[in-house]
C-alpha cells in the first residue's frame, strides 16, 4: 500500500486524499452514465468506450478494453481505450491465450506482471511487452451464473495491480454488466412492443378498410371482408397490408370490386 | 433498484396468490383487483390503445370499472389519451382540476361519481400499447407507496402483455380482443364508411363521428351502428 503505481504515475492508494476524491468523482460519473442506460436512448458501444477510458483513469492503467462473448460463446472486442490495445486484443483472441480469456473461462479475476506474464502466457506476453505493456489484468463480467465478457487493464510499468485496484476494476465490470443486461432487456421489450403495436394497429385498419369498401362498393361489411381476403389471396399479400393500402387509398377501391367469373 | 425488485416481487406474489397463471386475461383481471384492494382505487381498467383509439378493455374491477376509461375514447379527450401520447403517467388527485383541459370528459366523468384519476401508460421507450387507469370516488392523491406500487403493477401488466402475446395453450392478446372488444369494431367500420362519404382521412372521419355523438347526446357505438346499417349518413 502507499506505493506509486503505473507509468501515468501519481496514483496513490490510501494517503493521498485528492486522488481518492478524484477516483470517487470518476466512479460517480460512470454511475451517472449508467443511469442514462435506464432511460432507453443510448448507445452501448459508446458507453463501453467511455467506461474503458474511465477505468484507465480511475484504476491507473495505461489502456483498457471490454470483450464480450457472442451467441456462440466466442469473445470479441467491443471497446478499447486506444488503438494499440485493440490490435493486441485481436491478437489475444487469435492466439487463444491471455488474461482476458482466462478471466472469461474461469470467471475469476486474473493479474500478472513481468516474468509471471511470460510464464503464464508466453506467446501473448511477448507481444504485449512489444506493445509496451508489462502488467496485465482482467476481471470477468458476470451476470448471475453466466460470464458474459471481461474488462481488461494493461499497465506500462511492471507494477502489479493492487487488491484495491482490482476491487475497483470489479466494480467497473459490474457497471458494464448492468448496462449490457439493461440494454438487452430494453431492446427485447421494444421489439415485442412494436410487434404487438403493429398487430393491434392492423386490427383497426382492417375494420376501417371493411367500412371503406362497404361504402364505396355498396356491400355489407362482411362482403367487404371477403373481398379484402380474396384480393390478398389473389395478390399473395398479407391481409393487414392490403387493408392499409385500401385505407390510405393506394389500392383503388374499384380494384377490389367483385368481378363475375373470377372467383 | 433493490427496493423496486422487492416491490415487484411483493406485487407478483399478491397477484399470483390464487395460483400462477399464464392467461393474459386472468392476469390483467388480478392486477385490476389489486388496484382496488391494495391501492384504494374505486375502480380500475387495463386498456389497449392504438393512436388515439381504444382497441378494447382487457379487464376491469370495482365501480363503473371500464366506463370512465371508455368515455375518454368516446369523447376523444381525457387523461388516458394524454398518458398514452406523452408516455408519462397523468395524476389527477382532483378531477375538477382537469376541467380546463378536458371540459367535456371532466363533466361526464364526475356525473357517475369519479373524483380522482391516475393513468399509467404501458410503454417501452416511444412505443406505447395501452394504459392502466385507476379512479377514485373521492379526491385525494395516491400515497407515495401506492404510487410506486401502481407504477410497478403497470410494468407487470406491460410485460405480461408483451411476453404473453401468443401464449401456447391459451388465448393470446388478439383473441382476447375478439372476446372483449366486439363493441369497438363497429366504430372502426363506421369510421371507414364516413371517410368515403366525406372523402376524408380516417382520423377526420372519427373526429366527425365523435362530434356527432357529442351533439346528439347518444353513444358513439349507437351512431356507429346506425352508420354501418345505413340508417345515418354523413354526406347528406
Amino acid at each position: 500500500m502507499g506505493e506509486v503505481s503505473g507509468s501515468r504515475g501519481g496514483t496513490r492508494e490510501g494517503g493521498n486524499g485528492d486522488d481518492t476524491r478524484r477516483r470517487e468523482r470518476l466512479l460517480a460519473r460512470a454511475f451517472v452514465r449508467l443511469a442514462d442506460t435506464l432511460a432507453g436512448e443510448f448507445d452501448i458501444v459508446e458507453f463501453l468506450q467511455s467506461l474503458s477510458a474511465d477505468s484507465v483513469e480511475i484504476i491507473g492503467a495505461e489502456a483498457a478494453s471490454v470483450m464480450l462473448a457472442n451467441a456462440r460463446g466466442e469473445l470479441r472486442l467491443v471497446a478499447s481505450s486506444e488503438e494499440r490495445m485493440r490490435l493486441l486484443e485481436l491478437f489475444e483472441i487469435q492466439s487463444a491465450q491471455g488474461p482476458c480469456l482466462d478471466a472469461f473461462d474461469t470467471g475469476q479475476a486474473v493479474q500478472a506482471s513481468g516474468a509471471e506474464c511470460r510464464a503464464r502466457w508466453p506467446v501473448f506476453a511477448l507481444r504485449a511487452s512489444e506493445s509496451g505493456f508489462h502488467a496485465l489484468c482482467a476481471v470477468p463480467m458476470r451476470a448471475h451464473a453466466d460470464t458474459i465478457g471481461a474488462l481488461n487493464l494493461f499497465r506500462g510499468s511492471d507494477q502489479p495491480f493492487s487488491d484495491a485496484e482490482l476491487e475497483i476494476a470489479r466494480a467497473m465490470a459490474q457497471v458494464a454488466t448492468i448496462a449490457l443486461t439493461q440494454e438487452r432487456a430494453i431492446r427485447e421489450r421494444s421489439m415485442l412492443a412494436e410487434q404487438l403495436q403493429a398487430a393491434l394497429r392492423s386490427r383497426i385498419v382492417i375494420e376501417q378498410a371493411k367500412g371503406m369498401l362497404a361504402e364505396h362498393l355498396s356491400t355489407t361489411v362482411d362482403e367487404a371482408f371477403q373481398l379484402l381476403n380474396k384480393y390478398a389471396r389473389d395478390h399473395n399479400r398479407r391481409l393487414g397490408e392490403v387493408a392499409r393500402d385500401v385505407v390510405n387509398r393506394k389500392i383503388p377501391h374499384d380494384a377490389l370490386a367483385w368481378q363475375p367469373g373470377t372467383s | 433498484m433493490a427496493r423496486e425488485d422487492e416491490r415487484r416481487e411483493r406485487i407478483v406474489t399478491a397477484v399470483t396468490a390464487g395460483g400462477v397463471t399464464t392467461r393474459v386475461d386472468e392476469l390483467m383481471q388480478r392486477l385490476c383487483l389489486f388496484a382496488v384492494t391494495e391501492l384504494a382505487a374505486s375502480g380500475s381498467t387495463l386498456a389497449l390503445i392504438v393512436g388515439d383509439e381504444l382497441l378494447g378493455t382487457l379487464a376491469g374491477a370495482g365501480q363503473h370499472s371500464s366506463m370512465i376509461t371508455d368515455l375518454q375514447f368516446e369523447l376523444g379527450e381525457g387523461p388516458c389519451l394524454e398518458a398514452f401520447a406523452s408516455g408519462s403517467p397523468v395524476l389527477l388527485p382532483d378531477l375538477a382540476d382537469g376541467a380546463a383541459r378536458w371540459p367535456v370528459f371532466t363533466a361526464a366523468a364526475t356525473r357517475p361519481g369519479a373524483r380522482a384519476e391516475f393513468c399509467f401508460p404501458l410503454g417501452v421507450g416511444a412505443t406505447c400499447i395501452g394504459v392502466f387507469d385507476l379512479y377514485r370516488d373521492a379526491p385525494g392523491m395516491l400515497s407515495e407507496d401506492q404510487l410506486a406500487d401502481a407504477l410497478v403493477a403497470a410494468g407487470i401488466a406491460r410485460d405480461a402483455l408483451l411476453y404473453l402475446q401468443d401464449p401456447p395453450g391459451h388465448p393470446g392478446v388478439a383473441a382476447l380482443l375478439d372476446m372483449a372488444g366486439m363493441d369497438r369494431i363497429v366504430v372502426h367500420q363506421a369510421t371507414g364508411m364516413i371517410a368515403v362519404q366525406l372523402d376524408a382521412t380516417p382520423a377526420d372521419a372519427l373526429a366527425r363521428l365523435r362530434a356527432a355523438a357529442f351533439q346528439s347526446g347518444r353513444s358513439i357505438y349507437d351512431i356507429a351502428q346506425d352508420v354501418v346499417e345505413r340508417r345515418v349518413r354523413f354526406d347528406g
